[in-house]
């Protein structure tokens, strides 16, 4: 198996505060990793760490076998270009409409010229099921649309990773699906996915693997159902027996 | 009372000074327009040298903050007369900075404009601060990690948006920078209050100074209900994006 991502004992702190504690992780290309875990266990500042908008303090990150942590600022080049990322408050940029949000950076960031930038962004508009939305502004979209331009914006940098931090989270019930069925597109298609998320159901049934989360450290990782269905570690259980039960 | 009308309000002083102080209302507006474009441009270089990210920026952002710091706290009267006093002669500058005259406008109109715009920039700068901070950070992070370098991150998608939040104090402090263009008429530019003095020192009598009082309203109490139908807008608008 090849790896896309390698994580290596990632230690990241804010101030007193030691969120992760040595992080231990592996990805495999076209695989599909779903980080559960409690809330403030790190599972959103190990995403973070991955596209080093927040640097570790320590430890070592490999992403398709090339180290991106220490002090070579061209690595955040790098990594940004082949990592996208998609956050749990969408982020879309207020002032643009749908297709300039995912034109923005094609322009900008990959010299792309204008009619290739468009039609770009029309096609992955046109996937994630809002080709009619192309010119509407983000303040007229539901958050599940929000959402799922948000991730077209991602998707048009052609990254080789996607890292989704809790996409669902802020979504209403009813909007949940059609934002998760944008992702189970994807995973189908290859992409390799490292996907923070609470929603059990969709880790069950999309990804390869799971890894839990708790204070900091991998506590338990594995094959997806294998995972959650029989846990061996007594915090898993906790948990899953936690957010099942409801 | 007839006493009061007679020394503000004689008709026939301002009929016959109209035109004069007109004049003079004409070059204030000049001034104001300039010296306040200026000022937004200057302003927002500051404001985003004072925001410029990592530790090889840190001596610039110092810079920033001390400018901004010295020419919000020294007043605007005492840095025009530094301007008009020195700057003819100091040979360490270019001729074209020591007697400006771009558009036909006398030197002294030009020191009034880079006074104004000198201390108006670090009020303006503090504006933008207040609105470049009000653009959620969850901003820069989307357009970084789409690859964009800060400053490419900062002209596409944060200014814009902090504009939009700073117009109406941006148009606040318009009216306040309109005002002290009056302080430039100490350097013999006839502005409008100057020009009312002038009248106020042949006829004794304060109508012309009123008549100039009267522009200024004219013009500067419009604004202010503009400033206050886009804050209500802007209020209206966050309501609904709320949840």
């Amino acid at each position: 198996m090849e790896s896309m991502l390698r994580l290596e004992g990632v230690h990241k702190s804010f101030g007193d505060l030691h969120v992760l504690r040595g992080v231990n992780l592996e990805v495999a290309r076209g695989g599909v990793v779903c980080v559960i875990g409690p809330s403030g266990s790190g599972k959103s500042t190990l995403l973070r760490c991955l596209n080093l908008l927040e640097p570790p303090d320590d430890g070592r990150i490999y992403l398709e076998g090339v180290e991106i942590t220490g002090r070579d600022r061209r690595g955040v080049d790098f990594v940004r270009r082949r990592v996208g990322m998609v956050f749990q408050q969408f982020n879309l940029f207020p002032h643009m409409s749908a297709l300039q949000n995912v034109a923005l950076a094609q322009r900008t960031v990959l010299d792309r010229p204008e009619p290739q930038a468009r039609e770009k962004s029309v096609e992955l508009l046109t996937r994630v099921g809002l080709a009619d939305k192309a010119d509407e502004y983000p303040e007229r979209l539901s958050g599940g649309q929000q959402q799922r331009v948000a991730i077209a914006r991602a998707l048009a940098m052609d990254p080789h990773v996607m890292l989704f931090d809790e996409v669902t989270s802020a979504l209403d019930p009813e909007l949940v699906k059609e934002v998760l069925d944008v992702l189970r597109g994807l995973a189908a298609e290859g992409m390799t996915m490292v996907v923070v998320t609470h929603e059990m159901g969709f880790a069950r049934d999309v990804a390869d693997r799971v890894a839990f989360i708790d204070e900091g450290v991998v506590v338990e990782e594995g094959e997806a159902r294998a995972l959650l269905d029989d846990p061996r570690e007594e915090r898993t259980k906790r948990f899953l027996g936690a957010v099942l039960d409801h | 009372m007839d006493i009061f009308f007679e020394q503000y309000f004689d008709l026939d002083i301002m009929r016959d000074n109209f035109s004069y102080v007109l004049e003079g209302f004409w070059m204030t507006v000049q001034i104001a327009l300039v010296a306040g474009a200026l000022s937004l441009v200057w302003g927002l270089v500051l404001a985003l040298l004072r925001a410029a990210p990592g530790r090889p920026m840190k001596p610039l952002r110092g810079l920033a903050i001390t400018y901004i710091d010295v020419f919000r706290g020294i007043p605007l009267l005492l840095v025009i007369l530094l301007i008009d006093g020195s700057l003819p002669v100091l040979d360490i500058f270019p001729q074209w900075l020591r007697a400006p005259d771009f558009l036909g406008k006398p030197e002294i109109f030009w020191y009034g404009v880079m006074a104004i715009t000198l201390t108006y920039g670090a009020y303006y700068a503090e504006v933008y601060r207040a609105g470049l901070d009000a653009v959620p950070y969850g901003q820069m992070e989307a357009a970084r990690s789409l690859g964009m370098s800060h400053a490419r991150a900062m002209r596409h998608v944060i200014v814009p948006q902090a504009i939009r939040k700073v117009i109406p104090p941006m148009l606040n402090d318009f009216i306040a920078l309109m005002k002290d263009t009056s302080l430039v008429g100490v350097i013999a530019l006839v502005e409008v209050v100057k020009a009312g003095r002038e009248i106020q020192a042949e006829t004794f009598n304060s109508s012309a100074l009123t008549v100039g009082a009267l522009m200024f309203i004219i013009v500067t109490v419009p604004l202010a209900r503009l400033v206050d139908r886009l804050i209500a807008r802007q209020q209206l608008a966050l309501r609904r994006a709320a949840p």
